[in-house]
């Protein structure tokens, strides 16, 4: 009697296995997905998010929700992410600053973490100045900075080792001039560097063209160029920093990416759900009317588009002297 | 005219009036902010017409920085941080049995604080936002220290515990992330610790889990209906308690408008710094903290008036006043609006609407605020052990939601432990706050500062505004000293 009962637990846990595991591959999801967003309600990468989580819930047929797990400058959401299940069920919503998280000393966390999915956007920084600047192009700043005397020229854009401030050192160096010849005024967003370039506190900003738009259209800032290697067909009147005779582009970007470990045909699912997010129209317009930029990189290529920045960025931060 | 009359169509007003009445909600659970709120209710309004949308922000700000002062005053858990100062008179009153009439001076002087924030918006906007790009590092960091010197004001009893107090608040502040090296301190790669304590559970956990804490451990009777008494104020006394301190609503409601204004502070601190100078400018200055009238009205104003205050910058430069407004300015983006300065000449129209919503938030927000009181002041039929337990869960609740962080539950238990010893130790809750608030404010603005005078000190004092700020701090320390002097010169000169 017990021999017979053993034999049919042990029949009907092993079809049960088979089915939950027949059942996962035939129908992924089965159940709500989480998109863990490593910034704050609101603001740009919250809200490309909640748009993307949108489009996903209608292609792959389950609720896809964004929760929020801000702190530690993006480590805090980075991390949860790569610690998550590997059952492609909680999607990370990469940022720039997954690569600067080592370095920094904040986390262990880098791209390696990650199997990437894709990558839906990119931002290139921006050089600008206050509208009664007498620069007009990067270079004739530069060449004011190369001559004026050590700390004359005060920058900001964001905080200590973000994607402006290291966009800022590689600009600098690139022109042959050392990134601590100019003071750097940190400052917790670019909102608030807007700000004191406005009241005239500081001379040169760089963050993304979008977010001082408002100003520059006003006439209160001029924008000298953007870090990118053509320019930008939303704003044409915008030049390029190659355009001014110096080869160097960089910016900000976002993407999703599942933990290490995620089966093949969930990270298939995924990656053909979001392909099909990102060609549709809704998702071309909803990027032109917030002022995002759409770049497009799939599985591998947002891989090893990531881990070139990676690798690259050991040598910028020992320029600045930050972290660890 | 057209612009007012345009905002009380259908499709705005339903909007409108549930993201209030969600608002009184939002504001009444402690832990959720209006901030959140807003970010939350921001996508929806993408389909709306953009007036629809900004009356829901403008609704919802009101109505939720106003409904965080009746927790506060009858739970003693501020709300939203912006009802921390709320809470040390307005529970005193509470406890005297006045807890309806402190709520209701809320909600008057609320309205009338918003008022006047709104009304400044539309007449000095251009003026006061040209005034506050004029505040960089050096005039944040007086305006931090004078913040500061609060605590030495609103602190009752020992000036000694205060400052132990206060220094505890500034020394939890540099937990985190340095903004100016990048540097996590004292997170010893725990990277929670690296996003530094977040200061709403520090404040959830002191005021209102320490006096949970408090109860049990007084051994009150857990059987009885915290509050019997019904919400019923009597016009007159109403009229007669605003009409002696009209000077004083105007006075925090202009100040709480001017810190609004300033893209580097806030609702919250403008509450506080408006207590404080209450208190400094009261003829009955001991009064403060033992349940004055005062100390309800001046916090209360000041608080919806920023909210007015934090849309001056944000039109006029479209430069964000606070948290809301920088959400407010993405959102404008999805309704087609480019915001910025071309928003307050190229959009009159839309200016126009956005200034009637402020001012017809107003009387909304007195009905539903009324409304509001009423149906929290039901809560409070329950017995008493009921209470402390709901007090304990939605504390934890709105912790968590601060960032979905269990860590954060566990900082407001550590820190209603804290302040349940404190105050047996007989040490003041409200300057460890003002520490953790303002602690940041001025490290930052000071090395940030340096920096970019390559360490020189003169910029603190030779510019016009931090030198006005600085004269302000000296007098205020001195005034005492001062008042005394000249009394008993007069005193003297009178013998003669």
């Amino acid at each position: 009697m017990r021999k017979v009962l053993l034999t049919l637990m042990v029949l009907l846990l092993g079809f049960g296995m088979l089915y939950s595991a027949a059942q996962q591959e035939a129908q992924f999801p089965t159940k709500p997905l989480t998109i863990v967003c490593p910034w704050s309600p609101g603001g740009g990468t919250d809200r490309i998010a909640r748009f993307m989580a949108e489009q996903l819930t209608t292609v792959l047929g389950q609720p896809v929700n964004v929760v929020n797990k801000t702190g530690g400058s993006g480590a805090v959401g980075h991390a949860e992410a790569a610690n998550a299940a590997p059952d492609g069920y909680t999607i990370g919503n990469l940022t720039f600053e997954v690569n600067t998280l080592k370095y920094l000393g904040y986390s262990t966390i880098t791209p390696n973490d990650f199997i990437p999915l894709i990558q839906f956007n990119e931002d290139a920084a921006a050089v600008t100045v206050g509208a009664n600047s007498p620069y007009k192009t990067v270079p004739e700043l530069l060449n004011a900075v190369k001559s004026g005397a050590e700390g004359k020229f005060s920058f900001s854009g964001s905080g200590i080792g973000t994607v402006w401030d290291l966009a800022r050192i590689a600009m600098l160096d690139k022109y042959g001039i050392d990134p601590k010849r100019v003071k750097y005024i940190p400052s917790t967003g670019a909102a608030p560097a807007i700000t004191e370039l406005l009241g005239g506190h500081i001379d040169v900003i760089t963050c993304s063209y979008p977010e001082v738009a408002p100003q520059v259209l006003a006439g209160s800032l001029k924008t000298l160029a953007i870090m990118a290697p053509v320019r930008n067909p939303d704003f044409p009147n915008v030049p390029t920093l190659k355009e001014q005779g110096i080869d160097w582009s960089y910016g900000t970007w976002r993407g999703f990416a599942v933990p290490l470990g995620t089966p093949a045909n969930v990270v298939k699912i995924l990656q053909d759900a979001m392909v099909k997010v990102v060609e549709g129209e809704a998702f071309k317009t909803f990027m032109k009317t917030n002022g995002f930029g759409i770049q497009v990189r799939v599985g591998d290529d947002f891989g090893t588009y990531m881990k070139q920045q990676f690798d690259a960025l050991a040598a910028i931060f020992k320029l600045a002297g930050y972290g660890v | 005219m057209d612009a007012f009359f345009s905002v009380f169509q259908l499709n705005v007003l339903i909007p409108w009036l549930l993201a209030m009445v969600l608002g009184i909600f939002v504001g009444g659970i402690p832990g959720l902010t209006a901030t959140m709120a807003v970010a939350l209710i921001v996508p929806l309004t993408y389909h709306m017409q953009p007036v629809a949308g900004l009356a829901m922000i403008i609704g919802v700000s009101f109505t939720s920085i106003f409904a965080g002062d009746i927790p506060a005053t009858f739970l003693r858990v501020p709300g939203t941080p912006a009802s921390g100062a709320a809470v040390l008179d307005g529970y005193q009153m509470n406890l005297k049995g006045q807890g309806s009439l402190a709520v209701t001076l809320d909600l008057i002087c609320s309205t009338i604080g918003g008022t006047i924030g709104i009304l400044m918006l539309i007449l000095v906007a251009p003026t006061l936002s040209r005034f506050a790009l004029k505040f960089t590092h050096f005039e944040y960091f007086w305006l931090g220290v004078l913040g500061l010197s609060m605590s030495a004001i609103i602190s009752k009893g020992s000036r000694l515990k205060g400052s132990i107090s206060m220094i505890i608040g500034v020394l939890i502040s540099t937990i985190g992330i340095d903004v100016t090296t990048g540097y996590p301190r004292f997170a010893k790669g725990n990277i929670q610790l690296m996003g530094g304590i977040e200061f709403i559970p520090i404040m959830i956990g002191l005021f209102g889990i320490s006096e949970v804490f408090r109860s049990i451990y007084t051994m009150q009777n857990m059987k009885v209906p915290v509050f019997n008494e019904e919400i019923k104020v009597s016009f007159k006394s109403l009229g007669k308690i605003l009409n002696r301190n009209k000077r004083l609503i105007a006075q925090s409601s202009v100040i709480g408008t001017l810190i609004g204004a300033l893209p580097g502070a806030g609702a919250d601190i403008a509450a506080w710094v408006s207590y404080g100078l209450a208190k400094r400018t009261s003829k009955k200055p001991d009064d403060f903290g033992n349940g004055s009238e005062e100390g309800v009205i001046a916090p209360t104003s000041a608080n919806n008036a920023a909210i007015g205050g934090t849309w001056i910058p944000a039109l006029v430069f479209g430069i964000p006043g606070d948290t809301i407004t920088a959400i407010v300015l993405g959102a404008m983006m999805m309704y087609g609006l480019k915001p910025g300065p071309l928003v307050f000449e190229g959009e009159r129209f839309l200016v126009n609407q956005i200034f009637s919503v402020g001012l017809v938030s107003q009387v909304f927000l007195l009905v539903l605020g009324y409304l509001g009181i009423k149906s929290f002041s039901l809560i409070f039929k329950f017995p008493r052990n009921v209470i402390l337990a709901g007090i304990m869960i939605f504390s934890m609740v709105g912790s968590y939601a601060i960032r979905n962080n269990i860590f954060d539950v566990g900082v407001v238990l550590v820190f209603g432990i804290v302040g349940f010893a404190m105050e047996r130790a007989a040490m003041p809750l409200a300057p460890l706050i003002l520490g953790r608030i303002l602690g940041p404010m001025i490290e930052e603005n000071l090395r940030i500062g340096l920096i970019k005078t390559s360490g020189s000190f003169a910029a603190f004092l030779n510019r016009p505004i931090s030198f006005t700020l600085f004269l302000i701090l000296v007098v205020m320390f001195l005034w005492d000293p001062i008042k005394k002097i000249v009394v008993t010169a007069r005193a003297r000169a009178k013998k003669q």
